[in-house]
C-alpha cells in the first residue's frame, strides 16, 4: 500500500513539472502592451551612485532614475524603482518582477542572449580600485595576481576579471551589489576590487571611502551601458525613439552635466 | 549620515519585519491546525497528502521556497508576482503551518486516550471532548516548542532579504554601506535582542498563567 502512495505521488509530480516546461514559453512581443496596461514601467536597479543612489530624504535620485523618469513621462508610464539582487536580474526581468534592467548596464554578447538592449548611451570602464596605502603595491594587472580581489556578482567587472590572464590568477570575492566592493576593501577583507569607472568615480577618495584610490596606470576593458529588456520585447524599439529624442532636446545631457558626467554619454543623434 | 537617520532607516525595516512576523503568525497558527488535522485524518489519502506537504516544506530550505513562491508564477504561468512582501508572506505561512501542525499533532496525541472514552461516556460529543477537555491541556503543553518557533520566526524574517524585501538587514546593510561603517549592523541586532526578549517575557507570562491547570 505504502509504495503505491510513493508511486501515485512521483507520477503527479512528474506530470506537473512537464506540464510547467510546456507552459514556460512566453510571448513578450506584447511587451509595451503590457505595460502601458498596468500603467507601470517596474526597473530593477541596485543603489549605486551616480546612476542610481537615494538622497537624504530617501528619495531615488541618479543619472539612471532621471534619464529612466523622463523617457516614462514620454511614454505615458510611471517608473517605480526596485531593488535587486544583480546576481537574479535576468531570473527578475524573465519572472516579470521586473520590467527592465536599467542601472548602468553593460552591453556585452552573453547577456544579448537573455536581454533585449537599447542603443548604448554611456561609456564606461572597468576600475581597479585600492586603498591608498596599497597603491604603490598594485600598479600593473601582473601585481594583481595573487590579490583578493572584489566584484559584483554577474557584472562586468566579474567577467573583466575572468578574461584577464592576471586577473583569473587572482582570488574572485563575489559580492551582491558594487557598493559592498568598497566594503570589502575598506574592511581590508579584500585587497582591490573591480568596478565601473563611472561609479568609482563618484566615490572614492571622498567622504568615508577617502583612504581608497583608483589605480589610473591599469586599463581593463572599455564598454558601454544600454537599457536591457525582456529577449523579443517590442519595448526597446520605443524607449530608443524616446532616448534620440531627449537626446536632441537637451534634456540627457543636462543630467549628465547635473551628476558630472558628460564626458561619458553617447552621441545618440547618429 | 547621522545617528538620527541611521535609526529611521532602520526603524523602516523593523517596521516590515514586525509586519511580516504577525502576518505569518496570524495565519499560520490556525492553518497549522488543518494541517495538523489532516495529519491526524483517518481518510488515507488526505493523511499522506498533508503528511508530504508537511515533508516536502520541513525538509527543503526556506530560502529556497522563497525564490519558488516569488519567481514561478512569473517564470512558469505568466503571471508575475505583484508584490515581493505577498510572495515573501505566503512562503513563510506555508512553512510555518507545516512547523506548527507538527507542534499541534505532538500536543493533541499526548492526551491520554482515557480522556476521550471518559468524555463518551459522559454522552459528549467528539467536538465538545475536542474543545472542552483536550485543547486546553494541548495549549499548555505546546506552548515551550511553540514559543521556540516564535523566537526563530523573528530571525527568520531576514530571510526576505533574498528576494529584496527592505527589511531590517537589509537597511542595515545599506546604512552600512552609506556610513562605511559596521555600526548600523550592531544596532539591528539590538533590535532582534528587544524584540526577541518581550517575547521571552510574554511567553513567560503565558506559561504561569497556565501554571493553574494541571494537565
Amino acid at each position: 500500500m505504502k509504495k503505491k502512495i510513493v508511486v501515485a505521488v512521483l507520477a503527479v509530480l512528474i506530470i506537473v513539472a512537464s506540464v510547467l516546461t510546456l507552459t514556460a514559453c512566453n510571448n513578450n512581443k506584447k511587451d509595451f502592451e503590457y505595460v502601458t496596461k498596468k500603467g507601470t514601467l517596474v526597473i530593477g536597479i541596485t543603489n549605486f551612485a551616480p546612476m542610481n543612489y537615494k538622497d537624504d530624504n530617501g528619495k531615488w535620485i541618479g543619472f539612471d532614475t532621471e534619464f529612466a523618469e523622463a523617457v516614462c513621462a514620454e511614454l505615458g508610464l510611471k517608473a517605480v524603482f526596485q531593488e535587486i539582487d544583480w546576481d537574479t536580474k535576468e531570473v527578475e526581468l524573465k519572472s516579470k518582477t521586473i520590467d527592465c534592467i536599467w542601472n548602468g548596464f553593460t552591453v556585452n554578447d552573453e547577456r544579448k542572449e537573455n536581454v533585449d538592449f537599447t542603443k548604448s548611451y554611456m561609456m564606461n570602464e572597468q576600475a581597479v580600485v585600492v586603498k591608498a596605502s596599497n597603491a604603490s603595491k598594485y600598479t600593473s594587472l601582473e601585481s594583481l595576481k595573487s590579490a583578493k580581489i572584489a566584484a559584483e556578482g554577474g557584472s562586468a567587472g566579474v567577467d573583466a576579471i575572468k578574461g584577464d590572464e592576471y586577473l583569473k590568477q587572482a582570488k574572485l570575492i563575489s559580492v551582491s551589489a558594487q557598493t559592498d566592493c568598497l566594503l570589502e576593501l575598506i574592511s581590508g577583507t579584500s585587497d582591490a576590487a573591480v568596478m565601473d569607472y563611472v561609479m568609482a568615480m563618484s566615490y572614492v577618495g571622498k567622504g568615508d571611502y577617502a583612504d581608497l584610490v583608483i589605480v589610473e596606470s591599469i586599463d581593463l576593458a572599455y564598454e558601454e551601458y544600454a537599457i536591457g529588456f525582456r529577449k523579443g520585447s517590442n519595448l526597446d524599439e520605443k524607449v530608443n525613439e524616446v532616448m534620440v529624442k531627449l537626446y536632441k532636446d537637451g534634456t540627457l545631457l543636462e543630467i549628465a552635466q547635473k551628476y558630472d558626467i558628460e564626458v561619458q554619454l553617447l552621441d545618440l543623434s547618429k | 549620515m547621522d545617528f538620527g537617520q541611521i535609526m529611521l532607516s532602520l526603524a523602516q525595516g523593523f517596521a516590515t519585519t514586525c509586519l511580516l512576523f504577525i502576518l505569518t503568525l496570524i495565519m499560520s497558527l490556525p492553518l497549522g491546525l488543518i494541517i495538523a488535522f489532516c495529519s491526524m485524518s483517518k481518510i488515507k489519502p488526505i493523511r499522506w497528502l498533508s503528511r508530504t506537504i508537511v515533508w516536502i516544506v520541513r525538509g527543503s530550505p526556506l530560502m529556497l521556497q522563497i525564490i519558488i513562491v516569488f519567481y514561478v508564477p512569473g517564470l512558469v504561468f505568466n503571471y508575475p508576482m505583484e508584490s515581493r512582501m505577498f510572495a515573501v508572506t505566503v512562503a513563510f505561512v506555508i512553512n510555518y503551518a507545516c512547523y506548527f501542525s507538527e507542534i499541534y499533532r505532538g500536543g493533541i496525541e499526548s492526551i491520554p486516550k482515557g480522556q476521550y472514552e471518559a468524555g463518551k461516556v459522559l454522552g459528549m460529543t467528539s467536538t465538545q471532548i475536542f474543545f472542552k477537555v483536550v485543547l486546553l491541556q494541548v495549549i499548555k503543553r505546546i506552548m515551550p516548542p511553540v514559543s521556540n518557533e516564535v523566537i526563530t520566526l523573528v530571525k527568520d524574517t531576514s530571510l526576505a532579504r533574498i528576494i529584496s524585501v527592505g527589511e531590517l538587514i537589509k537597511s542595515s546593510q545599506d546604512m552600512m554601506k552609506a556610513t562605511a561603517s559596521i555600526l548600523p549592523l550592531f544596532y539591528s541586532g539590538i533590535f532582534y535582542l528587544a524584540f526577541n526578549g518581550i517575547l521571552t517575557l510574554l511567553f513567560n507570562y503565558i506559561e504561569k498563567k497556565l501554571n493553574y491547570y494541571q494537565g
